[in-house]
């Protein structure tokens, strides 16, 4: 049993359709896998066609326990199921910060649930407070995408020095290249100065592609709709990636 | 209803009316079919059967199920279709298997093909919200060929349970039914003319008490030769070995029974008979020692010191170029004229209508007397010879209390359905423990010799030879050891086999009142 969270702490970076299209590929391939959109954006869930609402409630949720698998709603997918977001998870930061071990929430509401899968996706709204430390707790993996552009490498350098002034694994952080235009010159060079500056990048990269786009229209993850797509070569190689450089420390 | 529901079709219903009818009601999508084969495999003593397991190959996956479950237990890849378990890959599902298929070999023995059409129910947002998926199996690949089969799964979606109770109460109300305890595994087997359990080395002999003792004999004998028959049109494949070894037992058997159930023929039959399968017997000596030695290599090794376990393949290379040219032997034995005209008398004589007086002695005599007395006899003569054991132990005493053993456990398992079952399985199981530390005692005593024997055959001229000698060496030296501990352990078997409680039991089981 494997837990691995989306994350940035940059906007529009791609996590979701990342966390989509690689939870559907784990499904796929065999394993149990649960996605949780943990976004208020909700839009793991939309992709999903479910509806944004958590059946037992945000009360329930932020208690964990058993009330939080009546929640999770299976997918158009063998094996895939998925917990849907809700609007009340714009506050999980502030709910969080009220209860006692306010950083280890996250960890208690999906203990119960590791026995049930192989695979556990965290789909997580952009964050870098006390629901970024709550993730950072609850889960084995962290996997950022990261665009080459300045900004975006600006952030994941602030990112790694929150890591590492909280004392978290470092080691457990990886990342690959999202939204990535080999047309321009800056994000080639980009991340050439990268690779070189952070451990831990994945050696595939996700383009960008109007493919990926039109997973809003679809509803559905590329990798569904437009098998042999680029796109879906793009995020089975990063799959394949993920696999052999993360997961076989784990077993899945 | 969190459980996919399996639903047999109604007469006269089929999948495009099914269809139609619920398109109705419902938004669905269909969705390509999906062809499987499965291959369904078992060893020839119907191992896994017994134990209420399928085992089948599918697509490059071994899966094992239980019988009438749809739950997989454990599956594994595998790139060619199994035969021993020690071509298996490693994994839960070896594991599991290793004890009970043991050394038989795995027969495929009937093919399935199902083809599932899957169809989405879907909501308003096109939202998949339960599964329906028709199934059909065939015995072939061939789609005009008849179904053996035709289902209808209904698969929840996790989350979305009144769709399911919907289309379920619906279906139900079509006139589908929840499918009957059944499984497919005997549909495939029926029509590949297979009988699940059909083949089995126990004794399975029903006797009538007052049946006369010459009739009820014969209904044994001709069990064993039904046995002997059905093994012997196996030997030559050489699937396994255990084809020679169920062959054996029942030749050994059948030798037993011809000598401990006394003056039942008339005694120049019996001389002629007894001789005759002495001989069935001496066919196939040399190649049951090798397989036993060949099967136990792994243990062997584990018994040798590290520095000289891979010393030990010579022996083992060569005791492979024996057993081929052991294997021929009984093929040219089985094939000989004299084998042939043996079975041939003995069928006739088996099946000979009963003569009106017949002039042995116990001929007439209810079998359940005769029982009896001989399986109480032989008791007291195991009773008597182990005593004189714990007095004083001789190598050759053991050896000669371990046939009277045999002969003993011969009877008992002859006549069981002659007595309580359940006393007689007690008593079984307590003689075979003093059986199972004589055999141990017997067997390494036997291989100790033979690996002596053998270390004369071997060239021990270059230096890998003299390294398979000294690895002999070491071999034998665990084997005496073992030998010691078996003969260490004699008294304690012994003196339970011999208790007053067991004394009793006997008694009163297999003495008139």
């Amino acid at each position: 049993m494997t837990t691995l969270a989306l994350y940035s702490n940059k906007g529009g970076v791609g996590k979701t359709a990342a966390a989509v299209n690689l939870s559907y590929l784990a499904a796929q391939a065999g394993s149990r896998t649960l996605i949780c959109d943990l976004d208020p954006q909700s839009s793991a869930t939309y992709y999903f066609r479910v509806k944004p609402k958590l059946k037992s409630g945000a009360k329930q949720f932020i208690k964990g326990g058993k009330q939080v698998d009546k929640s999770i709603k299976g997918t158009d997918y063998e094996n895939l199921d998925l917990l849907p977001a809700d609007f009340s998870h714009r506050k999980l930061d502030v709910t969080f910060n009220e209860l006692k071990r306010s950083k280890h929430r996250l960890t208690r509401i999906l203990d119960p649930l590791k026995n049930k899968y192989d695979l556990i996706i965290l789909d997580c709204p952009v964050t870098i407070s006390i629901l970024a430390e709550n993730i950072f707790n609850a889960v084995d993996y962290t996997l950022v995408p990261l665009i080459p552009t300045t900004l975006s490498v600006r952030t994941h350098r602030q990112l790694l020095s929150f890591c590492k002034k909280n004392k978290y694994d470092m080691s457990n952080i990886y990342s690959f290249f999202s939204m990535v235009d080999k047309r321009k010159k800056m994000h080639r060079e980009l991340m050439a100065t990268v690779l070189n500056e952070f451990n831990g990048i994945l050696p595939s990269a996700i383009p960008y592609l109007s493919q990926i786009e039109k997973m809003g229209i679809q509803r559905e993850p590329v990798a569904a709709f437009l098998p042999k797509s680029v796109a879906s070569k793009s995020y089975q190689n990063l799959w394949q990636n993920i696999r052999e450089t993360i997961l076989l420390k784990t077993t899945i | 209803m969190r459980h996919t529901l399996q639903f047999s079709f109604p007469d006269g219903y089929n999948e495009q009316q099914l269809i139609s009818d619920l398109a109705d009601h419902y938004s669905m999508k269909k969705e390509r079919f999906v062809s499987e084969s499965m291959a369904i495999y078992d060893t020839f003593d119907w191992r896994l059967f017994h134990k209420s397991l399928v085992l089948y190959e599918s697509g490059n996956k071994l899966v094992l199920r239980k019988l009438f479950e749809s739950t997989i237990i454990h599956s594994v890849e595998i790139t060619s279709p199994p035969v021993f378990i020690w071509d298996f890959p490693d994994s839960e599902l070896k594991e599991q298997l290793a004890p009970i298929i043991k050394m038989r070999a795995l027969l495929k023995l009937a093919e399935a093909y199902s083809r599932e059409t899957p169809y989405r129910i879907l909501n308003h947002d096109e939202k998949t919200v339960a599964r329906l998926v028709y199934e059909e199996i065939r015995p072939s690949p061939d789609k005009d060929i008849p179904a053996l089969a035709t289902y209808l799964w209904l698969k929840p979606v996790k989350g979305y349970p009144r769709y399911s109770q919907n289309l379920g109460k619906r279906l139900k109300e079509a006139g589908f039914t929840a499918s009957k305890k059944e499984d497919i595994y005997f549909e495939a087997l029926r029509v590949a003319d297979k009988k699940p359990g059909s083949y089995s080395t126990k004794l399975n002999i029903h006797l009538d008490p007052d049946m006369p003792s010459d009739e009820a004999t014969k209904v044994i004998l001709r069990f064993l030769l039904h046995v002997i028959r059905i093994n012997e049109a196996h030997i030559e494949k050489d699937l396994d070995t255990e084809f020679v070894h169920d062959f054996r037992v029942a030749t050994r058997r059948t030798r037993s029974a011809l000598g401990q159930i006394k003056n039942v023929f008339p005694a120049e039959t019996t001389d002629r008979f007894r001789k005759s399968f002495a001989f069935v017997g001496k066919i196939s000596n040399q190649l049951r020692d090798l397989d036993v030695y060949l099967l136990n290599e792994v243990n062997y090794k584990a018994m040798l010191p590290a520095v000289l376990r891979d010393n030990i393949d010579t022996l083992f290379d060569h005791l492979r170029k024996k057993r081929s040219k052991a294997f021929q032997e009984v093929i040219s034995g089985l094939g000989s004229r004299k084998y042939k005209r043996i079975l041939q008398n003995w069928d006739v004589f088996l099946n000979e209508p009963r003569q009106a007086s017949p002039t042995a002695a116990n001929a007439d005599l209810p079998i359940i007397d005769l029982a009896r007395k001989r399986i109480y006899k032989k008791y007291r003569r195991t009773v008597k010879d182990g005593n004189l054991i714990l007095e004083n132990t001789k190598d050759e005493m053991l050896h000669l209390l371990r046939i009277e053993c045999k002969k003993l456990r011969y009877l008992l398992e002859f006549f069981s359905s002659l007595f309580p079952r359940k006393k007689v399985n007690v008593l079984i199981e307590q003689l075979k423990k003093l059986q199972d530390n004589l055999g141990d005692f017997n067997d390494f005593c036997v291989q100790e010799e033979y690996l002596l024997k053998i270390a004369e055959e071997l060239p021990a001229t270059d230096q890998q030879s003299k390294k398979t000698l000294v690895a002999i060496g070491s071999l034998i030296g665990t084997l005496d050891r073992e030998k010691q501990a078996a003969k260490d352990a004699f008294a304690k078997t012994f003196t339970d086999y011999a208790s007053p409680a067991n004394k009793t039991s006997f008694r009163e089981l297999f003495t008139s009142k």
